[in-house]
């Protein structure tokens, strides 16, 4: 009886529904109302302000040889052909990708095992969610320093337990994989909570009937992990994969931090090298046409990380 | 503005990117821009289009620069050329 009666409601519900859709679509199409642009004013302001006019002076250096505002030559294109053949540049490139591809190898797979092995109820919950977003509150260059200490085979916990405990041979300052290593830890240590806390956001997020349905069919937990989680973790997914390559190829803080780029140039990523270029060298030209290549590449992953999260359900 | 060290081909880009956002509100304005899908397949309307073009043309510039001594001026006709079919087909 009950169910019958909420039929009928739905139903009226429905046709209510529709009536009004009728109504809407029966209106006059209001015309675009252009006041709202005086509400985003003060932001494009302070955007134009803070950033627009910053990168337009960048644009103005990369074509010019910089004394002073009153002593500078302009060169074209130079800079930007100088930077783009760059050997050393070319490296750090390739660099930085290898480091964001290994990044993604080992924090994906890594954050998704550990948002499944949380717990779903119970007052340890709370203590696991603290527990692993603790990384996450630490200031970047904090994270560093630890780690820089961490490391260290004479002063260092995890440096000493490896030279002297698993009896290898490990100094990141002298050795380049040592250090490549150590970087590539801090990093996994650093940001897998945020894969883990994102993949159990959409963990939490699967209807109980799903498992319900496994558990009647007699699912294996592996066969549960692959057909029912995994295809619904494929949003957050998308979100932590994409974070993840942005923020891995615009590292700086840390390993500047740990290894200053070093030993060598075994970890100056690019940002590091730009900001050898620019800060320590003050070669403001080539830092321009540096920073405006980087930009475009990373530009090109901002506007692909939007279209995938906006228009990925079209 | 000194310590803008600007420069008049520098200027001249940035009039022409301000004239040409400034023509596409006023076309916007008067005709509204529709989504379509094109063979980039994803929904974009002219305004999308125009910034996936100017990207594009900034990457072929890019990539002209690091690999051949060509001359540029052939580089900006490529380029015009991609972000042309982009805004036109894309």
């Amino acid at each position: 009886m009950s169910e019958q009666s909420t039929a009928v409601a739905g139903g009226e519900a429905g046709t209510a529904a529709t009536t009004k859709e009728a109504a809407d679509a029966q209106a006059p199409v209001k015309p675009k109302n252009n006041r709202a642009w005086f509400l985003v004013l003060p932001v494009v302001v302070s955007v134009a302000f803070t950033a627009v006019i910053p990168l337009m002076t960048v644009v103005n250096f990369s074509v010019q040889d910089v004394f002073s505002p009153d002593d500078r030559i302009f060169v074209g294109l130079e800079w930007f052909r100088s930077v783009a053949r760059d050997p050393e540049v070319r490296a750090a490139f390739v660099r930085t990708l290898i480091f964001s591809a290994q990044v993604l190898l080992l924090e994906i797979p890594l954050g998704v095992a550990l948002a499944v092995a949380m717990p779903r109820r119970g007052v340890w919950v709370s203590v696991a969610l603290v527990l692993v977003a603790l990384p996450l509150l630490i200031p970047w260059n904090v994270v560093g320093t630890i780690w820089q200490i961490f490391a260290r085979p004479d002063i260092g916990l995890g440096g000493w337990a490896i030279n002297n405990v698993l009896g290898l041979d490990f100094n990141y300052t002298l050795d380049s994989t040592d250090a490549w290593i150590t970087v590539l830890i801090m990093d996994v240590w650093h940001w897998t909570p945020l894969v883990a806390l994102l993949a159990y956001a959409g963990l939490r997020s699967i209807p109980q009937p799903y498992f319900q349905a496994a558990q009647i069919d007699g699912a294996s937990a592996w066969a549960v992990f692959r057909h029912i989680q995994l295809p619904r973790l494929r949003g957050v997914l998308t979100i932590a994969i994409l974070l993840r390559f942005m923020d891995s190829f615009m590292i700086y803080t840390e390993p500047f931090v740990v290894t200053g780029g070093g030993p060598g140039n075994a970890t100056s990523f690019l940002s590091i090298l730009l900001s050898k270029i620019a800060v320590g060298q003050f070669d403001l030209g080539p830092a321009g046409a540096f920073s405006l290549l980087y930009f475009l590449f990373v530009q090109i992953l901002c506007y692909v990380f939007f279209t995938v999260l906006t228009r990925s359900g079209r | 503005m000194q310590w803008m060290v600007w420069t008049l081909p520098t200027a001249m880009v940035f009039a022409g990117l301000a004239l040409l956002l400034a023509g596409m509100a006023i076309w916007g304005h008067f005709s509204p821009p529709v989504a379509r899908r094109g063979f980039l397949r994803i929904e974009t309307d002219r305004g999308d289009r125009l910034y996936i073009g100017l990207i594009s043309a900034a990457v072929v510039l890019a990539g002209w620069i690091a690999v051949t001594d060509l001359s540029m001026w052939l580089a900006l006709a490529c380029a015009l050329a991609v972000a042309i079919v982009i805004g036109v087909w894309g």
